[in-house]
């Protein structure tokens, strides 16, 4: 495993080069539980490319989902700065930060986070309501989201009335439909077995040749191996990046 | 994978297409589902929070309709009145609950003898007259045309000097007409505005339940009472009306004075008539009642205010408790939806949409309650109806379905101020 740290000189702080999409210098994220500071990140810094794979790898309590919720703009650094798609983030308002989520990001989680009580379509149709779309061209584009992970038949369905690995195709349909600039995908098969997770990542795989970008956090190794790039964190540090393939 | 990428291939072409920029009608929408989706899972929940709404728009709905039903009643029955005239009818107008009710058991309805009792009996008035009314009006039709609502009246041929209706054109009944039982009727201005606007009414027919009268007089115009115009009746030989309309067997009996000391003398000397037809001993009350427009009207209008003035403050006081009573149970739902608001928000909701959902449930929620209470306002009346003049105005409705609407809207913005504030994040973590 020849460790080949990705060169982000700490020090720099100028805007990134065009085609990088994702830049973080030195974030840190320290939890302050009264007694006890709890540093998830401890300075974490890295550049990821338009069009990139990459997998985050590393033990429990490492600071991957803290890491990913910052690049997603669900949560902020207590320090350090990051900038998306040439933007630097700190800078922006609630509502910049709204939008950001909306467009540029599709984040797929453990967890799947769907609406109970919304059919598969209503929950892949919500980040186009955010924007704004107009209600036909909404349902036009959920559908075919719903189409691209063959859920084309189970649109009328809610979770409750899905298999654990079809409410993540719903997660991923959702994810991609706004056609964001990068797929954050946190452990998209952590609840999954090992044949449902398999398709899971065939589509990522998919949706990575079709030109999206993808970070995705995992533990297991098989499924790592499906990224470009993996970039490890112990203790809230990077502590290996290197390219496969 | 062939598949795949031809969808794929869509999805960037559609997505391409230039559109609106985050509308806000897209989203206001979206809330309003939600809000209905939301009340429709929890129906009894609902139903509870909004007891108070209910209760103050239907409490409000109510006191507007019996006070318009009664203001109807008075301009019809007393402000039409002309000078120095009394009316002897089955009850005593405008007096207190328990009279009433008591009044009610033992009052007997004035009929036809009478007035002809009256007539031959009572000495020294000015004139003498009976009049008949069906509650609630009718429609009156005229070759396609309808006017609703139009004040029905029996009439004898003397009352043309006691009503405050006037002859513009044609005649007014006569006693010729009373004794045939003719189907001739004598109209009010806004019937000709409605069915006549160029032609000359006379001689022509109106429909009334299905009936045919022939107008042989048209009335000038006497104008609004309470906002409720008074032009809107149709007069009836007294004996023919009772022939055709079988509504209350009730007539009333209108006597005229020639001036004011002779009201009295001649009110005193009714009363005692008829205590002495009715075989009334010394101590009883009177069962019927002896009655004068302008100390009812006072009396009325004195009565109309305190009832708006304790409407308004029950109201106020139900609305507020109604209101409370959905902040509340907002705060609950808000709580309860952390998980929710959460996932919204990592897709892209921005506060004012959360913000929106919230205050729009509020709202939807108390909307709901003002029209439950505006149903139930609906069928009280109805019922009240039987007793008591009611008539709900389309105002009435308005007013508490946007006040209801109002509360929820008010009440709502705190609890949804609250769910706009979440942290994405700490918001996706909570588990429900
Ligand atoms: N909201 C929080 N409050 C306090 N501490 C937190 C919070 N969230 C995370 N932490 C702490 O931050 C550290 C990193 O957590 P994180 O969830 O990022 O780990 P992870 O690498 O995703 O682990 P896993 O693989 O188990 O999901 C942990 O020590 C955790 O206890
Ligand atoms: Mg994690």
């Amino acid at each position: 495993m020849g460790s080949q740290v990705a060169s982000s000189p700490v020090q720099e702080s100028h805007r990134p080069a065009d085609g990088v999409i994702i830049r973080t210098e030195d974030l840190w994220k320290t939890y302050d539980m009264g007694e006890v500071a709890v540093h998830a990140l401890c300075g974490v810094s890295f550049e990821i490319a338009r069009g990139e794979y990459v997998a985050i790898m590393g033990p429990s309590g490492s600071g991957k989902s803290t890491l990913m919720n910052l690049i997603g703009c669900l949560d902020t650094p207590t320090s350090g700065r990051y900038w998306l798609n040439g933007r630097l983030v700190s800078e922006l308002t609630d509502d910049e930060l709204a939008h950001i989520r909306n467009k540029e990001i599709g984040f797929v989680f453990q967890t799947f986070n769907l609406l109970a009580r919304a059919t598969a379509l209503h929950n892949v149709e919500l980040p186009l309501i955010y924007n704004g779309t107009p209600a036909e061209e909404r349902l036009e584009r959920a559908k075919e989201a719903l189409r691209v992970v063959e859920l084309g038949d189970r649109m009328y369905h809610k979770p409750n009335e899905l298999s654990g690995g079809q409410r993540q195709r719903v997660a991923v349909a959702r994810a991609l439909v706004n056609n964001p600039s990068i797929i954050l995908a946190d452990e998209p098969t952590g609840n999954l077995d090992s044949a449902t997770g398999a398709e899971i990542m065939n589509l990522l795989d998919r949706l990575h040749q079709s030109g999206n970008t993808i970070v995705l956090v995992t533990h297991e190794f098989d499924i790592a191996a499906h990224a470009f790039r993996v970039i490890g964190i112990r203790d809230g540090k990077v502590d290996r990046d290197e390219r496969m393939k | 994978m062939a598949v795949f990428s031809q969808a794929e291939a869509t999805l960037h072409k559609v997505s391409a297409r230039p559109r609106a920029h985050s509308s806000i009608w897209v989203t206001t929408r979206e809330a309003f589902f939600i809000a209905l989706e939301t009340l429709r899972t929890h129906k009894l929940r609902t139903c509870l929070t909004l007891l108070g709404v209910v209760i103050a728009t239907t409490t409000l709905i109510v006191v507007m309709s019996v006070i318009n039903g009664m203001n109807l009643y008075i301009a019809d029955h007393i402000a039409n009145l002309g000078a120095n005239v009394f009316i002897l009818s089955q009850f005593q107008w405008a007096q207190g609950e328990e009279a009433w009710l008591k009044a009610r058991r033992r009052n007997r309805p004035i009929r036809m003898d009478d007035y002809e009792f009256l007539k031959a009996n009572l000495k020294g008035y000015k004139s003498l007259g009976a009049t008949g009314g069906i509650w609630p009006r009718p429609s009156a039709r005229y070759q396609g045309h309808t006017l609703d609502e139009v004040s029905l009246v029996g009439a004898t041929a003397s009352m043309v000097d006691i009503g405050q209706e006037q002859v513009e054109y044609g005649r007014f009944i006569s006693e010729s007409d009373e004794r045939h039982s003719a189907p001739v009727c004598f109209i009010g201005q806004d019937l000709v505005t409605e069915f006549f606007p160029n032609v000359d009414p006379l001689g022509k027919e109106i429909y009334i339940s299905g009936m045919p009268f022939r107008v042989i007089g048209v009335a000038k115009r006497i104008g609004t009472t309470f906002g409720q115009s008074q032009d809107t009746f149709v007069f009836l030989p007294l004996t023919t009306f009772k022939k055709n309309f079988l509504g209350r067997p009730g007539i009333n009996v209108s006597v005229q004075a020639w001036n004011a000391q002779q009201m009295s003398v001649l009110e005193d000397e009714v009363r005692v008539l008829m205590r002495v037809r009715h075989h009334l001993p010394y101590k009883e009350d009177d069962d019927f009642g002896i009655n004068a427009s302008d100390t009812i009207m006072g009396l009325w209008q004195r009565l109309t205010g305190s009832i708006f003035a304790i409407t308004i403050a029950v109201v106020a006081v139900f609305m507020v408790v109604g209101g409370i009573v959905i902040m509340n149970i907002m705060l609950a739902s808000v709580t309860e939806r952390t998980h929710e608001i959460g996932i919204r928000k990592s897709l892209g909701a921005r506060r004012r949409d959360i913000l929106t959902q919230f205050v729009m449930e509020a709202a939807v929620m108390a909307a709901v309650g003002g029209a439950l209470g505006v149903l139930l306002a609906g069928l009280i009346s109805m019922v009240v109806n039987h007793f008591f003049a009611s008539s709900t105005p389309l105002s009435a409705i308005l007013v508490g379905l946007i006040l209801s609407t109002a509360v929820g809207l008010f009440f709502g913005i705190y609890p949804a101020s609250q769910a706009a504030k979440l942290d994405p994040i700490e918001a996706l973590r909570t588990e429900n």
